[in-house]
């Protein structure tokens, strides 16, 4: 499984938890909005996932996150930063 | 009396930090609904939804008896925090008023059609304070303010774009006036968490996770009128940049802190709820 599909995984198990909905269906084009996740329930998930891959996106990064896909790309440059 | 005590050192300390609040106040930020808008020239060519816009942000306003009441109820022991709540309401009965002023002088509204609305939205509707603490009813207003801000400022540019001076100028004196009220919970939100800082966390988690603007419960119509007001109102990306992330460094928390004190509200609401039902069963 390459690092996009295991970031897509991550996304979606931390997001039914957070939201305590399926989010099956989501793929890295998924609009965040669109799922009906609102800015507190994002900041959420963003902070679950930074916490469980040890990692922080920057504060000014976090309002460029438009689709799931964008969380994915942040998430993926700091870990090859 | 004892003098050295926690709640003590608080008082003393909201005590200045509403001097310095109201100090400004005084000094730079009072503004007359008769002597400082410039009434001749609102735009009686005004697009419909501007007035939809002001006659809602109007009808919020005009639950100030509820506000009041309620707000000063709740920190009518805490002397700093009291005599800002009996301010707030001051400032806040210019806001409906220009506001008002503004639909009849305008022509947007008949006199008549502005009475019919303060009497169909007072009888029929009351303001419950969302929280039940002082403390988090200042959490509550520290968002509440700084969101109702942002959207007034977006208002005031609606109004120079319509071409109305005299909206716009009541926009500008009522979103400093909210901005201003903001910072003072802010400042309040700091001397708490200096004091008590887990559960400060936990009261602002709380209110987070409970947050709705009052509007949405008190105005008729109030998902039709939203519509009109979507492209000037708050979303996700202003939320966070505007609100969230500014607020949570002015009071020195960090993202994680602030997440860690949303998970413990989370399960300690879920065995709240876990003991309720438990109580339930066997009551049973």
């Amino acid at each position: 499984m390459s690092d996009q599909t295991d970031l897509l995984q991550m996304f979606k198990v931390v997001a039914e938890r957070v939201d305590k909905k399926s989010f099956a269906d989501v793929t890295r084009e998924s609009v965040i909005t669109d799922l009906g996740v609102d800015s507190l329930s994002m900041m959420q998930i963003v902070g679950e996932m930074e916490t469980e891959l040890d990692l922080q996106i920057p504060d000014e990064d976090l309002v460029e996150i438009v689709t799931v896909g964008d969380l994915c790309t942040k998430i993926e440059s700091r870990m090859e930063a | 009396m004892p003098r050295n005590t926690p709640r003590r050192r608080i008082e003393e300390k909201l005590y200045g930090t509403y001097m310095e609040f109201f100090e400004k106040a005084e000094r730079e930020r009072r503004w007359s609904v008769f002597d400082d808008i410039p009434w001749d020239e609102a735009n009686p060519e005004a697009s419909e939804d501007l007035a939809i816009c002001a006659e809602t942000f109007a009808s919020v306003e005009m639950f100030l008896p509820d506000y009041t009441a309620g707000g000063l109820n709740v920190v009518r022991d805490y002397f700093g925090r009291a005599w800002f709540q009996a301010n707030w309401g001051y400032e806040e009965s210019k806001h409906s008023l220009a506001l008002g002023e503004w639909l009849v002088r305008s022509g947007k509204r008949s006199k008549d059609e502005w009475f019919d609305l303060q009497e169909n939205l007072l009888q029929a509707r009351q303001w419950v304070p969302p929280f039940t603490t002082a403390r988090q009813m200042t959490a509550y207003g520290m968002i509440q303010e700084q969101a109702t801000f942002l959207i007034y400022i977006k208002h005031r540019e609606r109004a120079r774009l319509e071409n109305d001076a005299c909206l716009m100028k009541i926009y500008d004196y009522v979103a400093r006036d909210e901005r201003a009220h903001s910072k003072f919970y802010q400042d309040v939100m700091k001397v708490l968490l200096a004091e008590d800082r887990d559960g400060t966390l936990a009261d602002i988690a709380h209110v987070l996770a409970h947050f709705k603007m009052p509007g949405v419960e008190l105005v008729p119509d109030y998902d039709d009128r939203i519509l009109k007001m979507r492209d000037a109102g708050i979303d996700r990306n202003v939320f966070i940049r505007k609100i969230y992330l500014p607020v949570l460094k002015y009071l020195g928390v960090s993202r994680h802190e602030m997440l860690a004190a949303q998970r413990k509200a989370i399960e300690s609401q879920q065995a709240g709820q876990s003991s309720g039902q438990s109580a339930t069963q066997a009551a049973e």
